[in-house]
């Protein structure tokens, strides 16, 4: 099966320059349904759902290559290859920010421009590095994840109370919003959470750009200028919006102030 | 409709057994009831203008934040979440939360409805655990049945070697001078070691087949076929005197086919046969081809009809018959004689009535060969 095709690609608007857009965990590509399609007009636009995600495909999910987020950034590759990805722009929201920067610095003739909505390279505190999260917070939701993986979000609902024989009921998971798969999703919160991409933040050539929320308890303030400060050359913007998703509460805001730098 | 943002739940006559709590666009709480105020051990009015998020666990607050504000926004609303409250003493309270959206922009209003939910939690814990014991004891006793499949596989295949030194000692000392009595003990050994050869090639076939490889067919012409047939035929009437055995036999040189497979599967259909059939009554062979492009191979006997029951069951391993006596062997024979009629893609079909029991295999042949 083609990358396109496990991942659940969809491309939309003009022959032009590549645009990707990333989801994080918790969600999947309706993440930017308000945002994305108004870069139709001059981009080549291309949304996606990480594995476990959404409509993609999980059939033959090896856990060992999603331990790290280089495994989802391997993915994002095998896409851009796909699709001749050329000089692209990769927009990403929160954990999707960092897998296409390791994208980008594994390929940097793929991706030339980042945005990074609410970044962050490592969510555990270390000495001098406020991430916002101690051990113990993080030990605390895998462990509520691996013991309750069917209520902790609504979006786990469908696949464990569904009837997976029935195929009307493919078709409602494929319309359903935020549908993960439990499993992948404990992986993917562990690769996430547990992350440390700091290292890499300097290795990052791309024209970057940083979008930071006020009071995001996900990814702060501080840990926004952090990578700002990491990035050579990079553009911060604090956003009016509160909270972690911008790009679903304020949209309008996330795509001017991309449009401003992109031109 | 009134500005939901100026709404108070004031004191309630009947405390209700939900937690109730509306935030307004910022996450920050307008309102909180009683009941809630009084599991999180604070005072409702006090809640008032605290942002939301600080009443749940730091694992909670991620969950909120990346899952369930993305879904508020899309749905406008959820059901039935499960996250954790923090009370004043930092314990945690699991609840089930049910929330909906209204209003827009600076007028949205977040609704949110709680239930205690520590008993269900505990049973869906347990489930979990039951889930992941009852998938290890799968995994546990689908290796074991292989461990199993495979030692029966070497087993059989090494019983091989000194039932040919048996086979041979006979046919050494069936050339010497033998008294009567020798001879019939020559007799006897031969036909224990030919029943034992083809129990030991059903349970090697069986093993094959079960772990997976299939039962073997090497295909070569037929012009051997009618000569395995007589010889399984004789190989029975010698170690069965008492018992009629008729053949009939087509010209079967164009059989293209397992030879050997063919003798075994025949072997078994009359292993059957001589235990079920009318001791009176003849069985009866017939080896033929019914058209140019199919072989039939059957057995008749003239028994008591099998009952309706267990005719479901024939084909399966290790079933013999539970009204009759005798119960030798595993009960292999039928399933390995259906086993190898599927590897030919033919059929293995049985017909029981009270005039007689008749086991028919029928294999499909290519025209080209």
């Amino acid at each position: 099966m083609s990358a396109v095709a496990r991942h659940n690609v969809k491309t939309s608007g003009s022959d032009a320059r590549a645009m990707v857009f990333a989801h994080g965990f918790g969600c999947d590509q309706s993440m930017w349904r308000h945002v994305a399609p108004h870069f139709e007009d001059s981009f080549n636009v291309i949304t996606f759902d990480h594995i476990g995600a959404g409509g993609s495909d999980a059939g033959g999910y090896d856990p060992a290559k999603y331990e790290t987020l280089n495994g989802y950034a391997s993915d994002v590759v095998d896409i851009g290859e796909e699709l001749n990805i050329q000089d692209g722009v990769f927009v990403g929201h929160s954990v999707g920010a960092m897998i296409g920067a390791l994208a980008h610095v594994d390929r940097p003739d793929m991706f030339s421009t980042l945005v990074m909505v609410g970044p962050s390279p490592r969510y555990i505190d270390d000495t001098s590095y406020k991430g916002g999260f101690t051990v113990d917070d993080i030990k605390d939701l895998l462990t509520s994840f691996e013991e309750n993986p069917l209520a902790w979000s609504a979006s786990f609902a469908p696949k464990i109370v569904g009837n997976p024989d029935a195929p009307e009921h493919g078709q409602e998971l494929a319309d359903s919003i935020c549908n993960l798969d439990p499993v992948i999703a404990n992986g993917f919160a562990r690769a996430t959470f547990t992350s440390d991409n700091r290292e890499d933040l300097c290795k990052i050539s791309a024209k970057t750009l940083i979008l930071q929320c006020r009071e995001d308890i996900i990814a702060s303030e501080h840990v926004g200028r952090y990578v700002h400060d990491k990035i050579p050359g990079s553009e911060f913007v604090l956003l009016d919006a509160t909270g972690h998703c911008p790009n679903l509460t304020a949209p309008e805001e996330v795509i001017s102030a991309i449009r401003n730098f992109l031109s | 409709m009134t500005d939901t943002r100026n709404e108070s739940f004031g004191p309630e006559t009947a405390p209700a057994r939900y937690g109730r709590l509306t935030t307004d666009q910022t996450g920050t709480i307008i309102a909180a009831n009683e009941r809630l105020a009084n599991w999180l051990g604070l005072d409702a009015f006090q809640m008032t203008g605290a942002p939301f998020v600080e009443m749940l666990t730091k694992a909670s607050r991620i969950v909120f934040e990346t899952s369930i504000v993305p879904l508020l926004s899309l749905n406008g609303h959820v059901d039935g979440v499960s996250l954790d409250l923090k009370d004043a003493e930092a314990n945690k309270l699991p609840v089930l939360l049910s929330a909906e959206e209204t209003g827009s922009g600076e007028h949205k209003v977040t609704s949110f409805v709680f239930l205690l939910a520590d008993a269900r939690r505990a049973y869906e814990r347990d489930l979990n655990d039951a889930r992941a014991k009852a998938e290890d004891r799968l995994t546990t006793s689908l290796h074991e049945a292989q461990l199993r499949e495979q030692f029966i596989a070497i087993l059989g295949h090494d019983l091989r070697n000194p039932l040919a030194s048996i086979s041979s000692a006979m046919s050494i000392l069936s050339r010497e001078p033998l008294s009567q009595r020798s001879q019939d003990i020559v007799e006897l050994t031969n036909g224990s070691v030919q029943r034992m050869s083809l129990l030991i090639q059903n349970v090697l076939d069986f093993a094959r087949n079960r772990l997976g490889s299939g039962i073997h067919l090497t295909m070569t012409a037929g012009t051997a076929l009618s000569a395995e047939i007589r010889q399984v035929v004789d190989e029975l009437r010698s170690a069965q005197t008492d018992r009629e055995i008729q053949l009939e036999i087509g010209d079967l040189d164009t059989v293209r086919c397992d030879v050997s497979k063919v003798g075994q599967l025949l072997s078994n259909l009359l292993g059957n046969a001589v235990t079920y059939g009318d001791p009176s009554k003849p069985i009866q062979v017939r080896a033929v081809k019914p058209s140019a492009n199919s072989f039939e191979l059957s057995v008749k006997n003239y028994g008591a009809p099998i009952p309706e029951a267990a005719i479901a069951r024939l084909f399966d391993p290790f079933v013999r018959s539970t009204s009759q006596e005798d119960q030798q062997g595993l009960g292999l024979g039928l399933h390995i004689a259906s086993e190898i009629a599927k590897a030919y893609g033919g059929s293995l079909h049985v017909r029981s009535d009270e005039s007689f029991t008749c086991f028919t295999l029928v294999i499909p042949l290519s025209v080209s060969d």
